[in-house]
């Protein structure tokens, strides 16, 4: 029960990938579309190789730090598209930065669990969950941004914030409680985690499946007449003045 | 123990903003008929705007005035200019939300939606910036005269945007935008912004 919990999302993250793969995702969001693609391929491969346990040993934790490094580069993807506007903006560049260091400030403030051995499993682990800092952050942040800037709701950017933001803050929540709790909350923190993890890949998926609109062009004609009559306005204002 | 208190907090952040979130993509995007958009807009004086922001203004206003004229003056000149940016700013998210009713529909865009949208973005940026400084400046008592009286002229530019330069980006964006309109709309529009 336990093993076959652990790949429920791995079918669901093969059918995003193919719904991205038809939206044409991997152009707009390369390294989103990367993450979902090494997710099931992680997913795959560490199912085939359960029954080595060294093999599986080092694919476990090799996938968990490309699972922590290509979120944090989804998230500064999808913070560089809602900013897009604001490129020119140089403090807007120091967002990302900003939010990943006080991430990583927040979780080495923390007590480092001691049950790990080995530095490059804590660094690992240290960095995974500063990423799901990093991730509760900016969807908390831009839902706020977006509520008060009013911007459009239904935008990808947000759909991919939300799917991260509702696995990071179930799996940040576990994780504290399994460090009060200790090895006995081990069931629930896996159920959990893997329940909020296909929660997140069907928002994708249902963010994904609707079609992206294109904006219509104007019409021509009455383009040209709608700028006309601004640049009277412009020009009138520019000789009272 | 700080650490665990900003995990709590940023876990209640994100819970609540789950729950706001849900509630809005769920939500129907209201639906309106841009002929009552005209209605909705609050008119902007462009010269009054041009005139508070102008430096030379300022300066024959200290030149001209003594110093407690001067704080008067300028106090009330300040009140004017967060008038017209609370105007900006309601006028900037009235256009976003017909532009998103209008031409959003149900569908999902890569990003921010439009050039409405965009524009409209910055503008409340730029007045959001603009009244915070307002506000700091206005809170001030009066009976604090060793700090100088700031020139209205330096909120042209607030959190790195040009007011006047976004406010007419968002115009020409409208414009484009509401192309579509009978012309006496068209220009009632024009006028109202």
């Amino acid at each position: 029960m336990g093993a076959l919990l652990w790949y429920i999302p791995a079918p669901l993250l093969l059918l995003l990938v193919g719904v991205l793969v038809r939206r044409g995702a991997y152009r707009t969001f390369p390294f989103f579309f990367t993450y979902v693609a090494f997710g099931a391929a992680a997913d795959v491969t560490r199912f085939l190789t359960q029954g080595h346990h060294s093999l599986y040993f080092w694919i476990y934790w090799l996938t968990d730090a490309g699972y922590a490094l290509l979120g944090a580069l989804a998230m500064y993807e999808l913070l560089r598209k809602v900013l897009r506007g604001f490129s020119h903006i140089w403090w807007t560049h120091l967002i990302f930065p900003a939010v990943v260091t006080v991430g990583l400030s927040i979780w080495r403030m923390h007590v480092v669990p001691p049950q790990l051995q080995g530095p490059l499993r804590l660094w690992i682990v240290t960095g995974e969950i500063a990423v799901r800092i990093v991730q509760v952050f900016i969807f908390a942040g831009l839902v706020t941004f977006i509520g008060f800037f009013g911007f459009r709701w239904r935008q990808y950017p947000l759909g991919i914030a939300a799917g991260f933001g509702v696995y990071s803050t179930v799996a940040l929540l576990t994780t504290i409680k399994f460090s009060d709790f200790g090895t006995r909350f081990r069931f629930l923190w896996d159920a959990t985690s893997v329940v909020a993890y296909s929660f997140a890949v069907l928002i994708w998926i249902g963010f994904f499946f609707v079609p992206e609109k294109e904006e219509p062009p104007p019409n021509p004609e009455t383009l040209a007449f709608a700028l006309g009559t601004l640049n009277q306005y412009l020009d009138r204002l520019r000789r009272m003045r | 123990m700080l650490s665990s208190i900003l995990i709590w907090l940023l876990l209640a952040w994100s819970a609540l903003g789950l729950m706001y979130f849900l509630y809005r993509a769920c939500a129907r995007v209201p639906r309106h008929d841009p002929k009552n958009l005209v209605h909705y807009l609050h008119p902007v004086d462009w010269d009054l705007l041009e005139s508070l922001l102008d430096p030379a203004a300022d300066f024959e206003l200290r030149w001209r005035l003594s110093p407690r004229e001067f704080r008067e003056e300028q106090r009330c000149r300040m009140r004017l200019f967060r008038e017209l940016l609370r105007r900006m700013s309601h006028n900037s998210a009235v256009l976003a939300e017909f532009d998103n009713a209008l031409f959003g529909k149900d569908d999902f865009t890569p990003g921010p939606g439009s050039k409405v949208e965009e524009a409209a973005i910055k503008v409340r940026l730029y007045c959001t910036a603009a009244r915070i400084k307002l506000r700091v400046w206005l809170s001030l008592p009066d009976t604090l005269r060793a700090v100088p009286m700031p020139d209205l002229a330096r909120l042209r530019m607030a959190a790195d945007l040009d007011g006047p330069k976004v406010y007419e980006e968002l115009k020409a964006a409208a414009v484009e935008a509401f192309a579509d309109l009978q012309p006496a709309e068209l220009d009632a529009l024009t006028r109202n912004l």
